[in-house]
């Protein structure tokens, strides 16, 4: 992230030590110099970062050690030391192209001299939701998610005393549990109808017991992995314990059969851009997925259960009439849901945001499974930042980042985005942004309605008042036009002293700033970032909030293998458009075509890399600085870009729901 | 582990010729029959002796594909030496040379030591390609010549320290500018005459000041 903290580069003097394999730390003297070096590029700062400015080799511990993302495979201090080149600004690719799901692509280079180390990150995780369900628990479950549909009344009694799930699950489960009708048209509910009796005795353990498994970069599984033997053996072993802890009603409930070990496939990517130290972004690359699989988990047997029913029609005409669409934010043309997460409607003839309700407690309130796997990582954001406030006491963590999420699961991709870096879907000729830049411009009402709310977070030095240029002592007891935080118009305002506090926003564009310190609003970390001479910390004007978007891939059967995700960090998209973007991975996918088998894998790398060649540029001569191949000027800062074929994951899904059904079909017959 | 010198070296020449499987012979004395394709640049290190004195290479290896040639390019930018490469069994390889030749010298700075290598020695059978010619390519255009096997190991040592002693040479003449780190020469540590000249990316290794 390039010019993110202005005075970052006149006064912090410290980065995350490179942590030898005998525990030895060895501050990165250079750091110093690249910072001074390029202290030109801003004028000299009035504020520096008050703390996190000495730490020494007697510092806290590190909690990760510095590394580039894993699937690179830069395994000792050298490569990495030679991938941060900042004089060829080598671009790095991955060594193995099968360490990336369908052989998506990635490539990443340095800035060119801001800071010793790469500060983007990131990762990816290819993970599995388990849950062991017992056919009847996934018939209610179906059963839940039907909407109400007047004149057929209800055929199971559920009692939700019944029922209960691990962890939060236990709460949705709950939430499920409603007067919603059963569907008599559901053909499993009916071939469970002669279960009914059983039903109604049932343990409540018999749903509820879940087995995780996280497998990530280097250790890739597939998604039709079965469970070890011996793991499913122990769930069942536990479950018939607890079965017979409560008073066996009837023998047949000790039966394995009426279980169904059921798992579902979850693809993730993630980019974070750090800022004043390469520690957070480190942190939330090692630690994010693992709370996503958490939050996933807690809910894996309704995301199961709904990933083996099919949608129809009817349903989704009811969504349709039901959805509420709460505007809350100026900046989405797209449809926006009650927690103010867009569900990109991008085909007409394709109701791509099916909402099937979960839950319908009121009119106005429905909960879909998009806004459970919303929830789930909205809740992962927060608790990622929540954990590195805590492990910022604890360890030698420094800076912030953004975070940048693409999670693939059931089928739609879901981009989570707190911070300034991009994702945009390109399919069939159309470009689709699957994410909105946060950045003190684009967030200046938020950030000026906090400030007028909470006065006391300005400390006596700045204003959350808006003028159209900046008073001066001349202004005193003159007029000058200036706007409120709850303002859109403009209106005067007779100057005072007050008045000639700093902007709390302040700058234009790519060089506005919050607290004149920060040019970023979202995202991690940064907890003990402060304005100099003063006690005015920035913390409380940044969020961890991302803004999650959703994209059916399901129903698109027009996809090809040019369909693609791209999610890149600031240093792509300062210099190339969204449409130069698109033109760039579309060129470099057609010289490794179809039939060129031997060399097909490499098509999304290769685009990966163009993309990265076409923001960094080259450097003719030293001195002369870096130029696009346009002779514009290119970008100095680190670069990070991910190029995801969206076919394979369709086609996977496809194959997963399948076999799923299959399974489901055996079991029922059973 | 402390160096006197880090020379940066890049591999060039056509897809196929065998450009990763030196470098692998080179760092890891293994061979690997089925290779990969290079996309964009690979890395490895080896250290080695010269008259006495530590020193320690850097190599990056390029892909020869004809896509990824303008990547390639920002490459030559900052080596002390080049390995082009060409495959004895493949006229065509050969006949690229002067292409690579120009690429090279445009794009590279005018001191870089260039070892031209006929590789794939080990497969005499099909070779399409006398010694003879590359030797007269060589002496026309001021390049040294081996003639290599990446299969076999045959010269490669040879091929990797012969390059190293020819900028190590030029060092001594004064020919290069070793406070340039442009031109593919760092200074170890302790041997550097004023600590705070060290080129930036330099400093900040962990191990006892050695870099790369």
């Amino acid at each position: 992230m390039f010019n993110k903290l202005k005075s970052f580069y006149n006064s912090v003097n410290s980065f995350d030590s490179l942590q030898t394999t005998d525990g030895n730390h060895v501050n990165d003297a250079a750091a110093t110099k690249s910072s001074t070096a390029n202290a030109s590029i801003r004028n000299v700062s009035l504020f520096s970062l008050s703390s996190n400015n000495t730490h020494t080799e007697k510092g806290p511990p590190l909690k990760h050690r510095y590394t580039r993302p894993q699937f690179l495979q830069l395994n000792t201090d050298d490569e990495i030391q030679v991938s941060a080149d900042h004089i060829i600004r080598p671009i790095i690719v991955p060594r193995d192209v099968n360490k990336l799901p369908w052989n998506s692509g990635y490539a990443e280079t340095i800035n060119a001299g801001k800071s010793a180390r790469n500060e983007d990150q990131a990762s990816l995780c290819k993970g599995l939701l388990r849950a062991i369900l017992s056919p009847e628990s996934i018939a209610l479950k179906i059963a839940d998610m039907m909407p109400t549909v007047p004149g057929n009344p209800r055929q199971v009694p559920i009692n939700s005393q019944q029922r209960q799930v691990n962890g939060e699950s236990g709460d949705s489960s709950q939430v499920l549990k409603n007067e919603t009708n059963l569907d008599s048209q559901t053909l499993k509910k009916d071939e469970f109808a002669n279960k009914e009796v059983d039903l109604a005795k049932s343990d409540p353990l018999t749903d509820s017991v879940m087995e995780e498994k996280l497998v990530c970069a280097n250790d890739l599984i597939s998604p039709s992995t079965p469970l070890p033997s011996d793991v499913v053996d122990s769930i069942k072993n536990e479950i018939l314990e607890n079965v017979f802890q409560t008073p066996p009603s009837s023998p047949e409930l000790s039966k394995p059969a009426a279980l169904v070990e059921e798992s579902l496939p979850w693809v993730y990517f993630g980019l974070f851009d750090g800022h004043a130290g390469s520690g957070v972004a480190v942190a939330a690359s090692n630690t994010l997925h693992k709370i996503v699989q958490e939050k996933l988990q807690n809910i894996a047997d309704i995301l199961i259960t709904f990933g083996l029913k099919d949608v129809d029609e009817k349903e989704e005409e009811i969504v349709e009439n039901s959805t509420t669409t709460i505007n809350s934010s100026s900046f989405n043309h797209n449809r926006l849901t009650s927690k103010g997460s867009v569900i990109v409607n991008h085909d007409n003839h394709l109701p791509s945001d099916t909402i099937i309700p979960l839950f319908q407690p009121a009119i106005d309130k429905i909960v879909t499974v998009d806004a459970l796997i919303i929830g789930a990582l909205e809740l992962a954001f927060w608790e990622m930042d929540n954990q590195i406030a805590l492990d910022k006491r604890k360890y030698r963590m420094s800076g912030g980042c953004t975070a940048l999420v693409a999670l693939f699961i059931l089928g739609k991709l879901y981009i989570a985005n707190a911070g300034d870096s991009r994702a945009i879907v390109h399919k069939n000729g159309d470009i689709i942004p699957m994410s909105f830049d946060f950045t003190p411009e684009s967030e200046r009402e938020r950030i000026k309605y906090l400030g007028l709310l909470r006065p006391e977070f300005l400390g006596n030095e700045f204003t959350h008042l808006e003028f159209i240029r900046r008073p001066t002592r001349r202004d005193l007891g003159k007029r000058l036009l200036f706007r409120d935080a709850f303002m859109t118009g403009w209106a005067y305002k007779t100057i005072t002293i007050e008045d000639l506090k700093v902007p709390l926003v302040y700058g234009e564009g790519k060089r506005s700033r919050v607290l004149v310190t920060i040019g970023v609003t979202r995202g991690f970390g940064d907890h003990e970032l402060k304005a100099q001479n003063s006690d005015v910390y920035i913390k409380p004007f940044l969020t961890p909030q991302p803004e999650v978007r959703v994209l059916d891939l399901a129903k698109d059967e027009n996809l090809t293998d040019s369909d693609v995700l791209i999610m890149g960090t600031d240093g792509l998209w300062d210099i190339t458009t969204n449409e130069k973007t698109v033109e760039i991975v579309q060129k470099s996918l057609e010289h490794f075509p179809a039939n060129d088998s031997q060399r097909f894998k490499y098509r999304y790398i290769s685009a990966a890399q163009d993309l990265v060649m076409h923001s960094r540029g080259k450097s003719k001569e030293k001195g002369k600085g870096w130029r696009t191949s346009d002779n514009l000027q290119a970008t100095i800062d680190d670069i990070s870009v991910f190029v995801i074929p969206l076919k394979p994951y369709r086609q996977e899904y496809l194959k997963w729901k399948e076999a799923r059904a299959i399974v489901q079909k055996e079991y029922m017959r059973s | 582990m402390s160096y006197a010198y880090l020379f940066k070296y890049i591999i060039i020449g056509d897809t196929g010729v065998g450009k990763s499987c030196l470098l692998l012979q080179f760092t890891d004395k293994r061979f690997q029959p089925v290779h990969d394709l290079t996309i964009g640049v690979e890395f490895g290190a080896r250290m080695i002796t010269i008259d006495g004195k530590q020193i320690k290479l850097q190599i990056w290896d390029t892909a020869g594909q004809e896509a990824f040639r303008s990547i390639t390019r920002s490459y030559y930018r900052g080596a002390a030496g080049a390995l082009l490469v060409y495959d004895i069994t493949r006229r065509d390889t050969f006949n690229h040379l002067t292409t690579w030749l120009e690429d090279a010298r445009q794009h590279s700075n005018s001191n870089m030591v260039i070892m031209l290598i006929g590789n794939k020695s080990d497969l005499e059978s099909r070779r399409e390609v006398k010694k003879e010619e590359g030797e007269a390519f060589a002496r026309e255009h001021g390049l040294i010549f081996m003639e290599t096997s990446a299969k076999t190991a045959a010269n490669v040592e040879e091929a990797f320290i012969n390059t190293a002693k020819e900028i190590y040479e030029k060092i001594q003449e004064g020919v290069f500018d070793i406070n340039n780190e442009a031109n593919g020469i760092k200074i170890g540590p302790q041997h550097s005459p004023t600590n705070t000249s060290l080129p930036l990316s330099g400093s900040g290794s962990s191990q006892g000041g050695g870099c790369c």
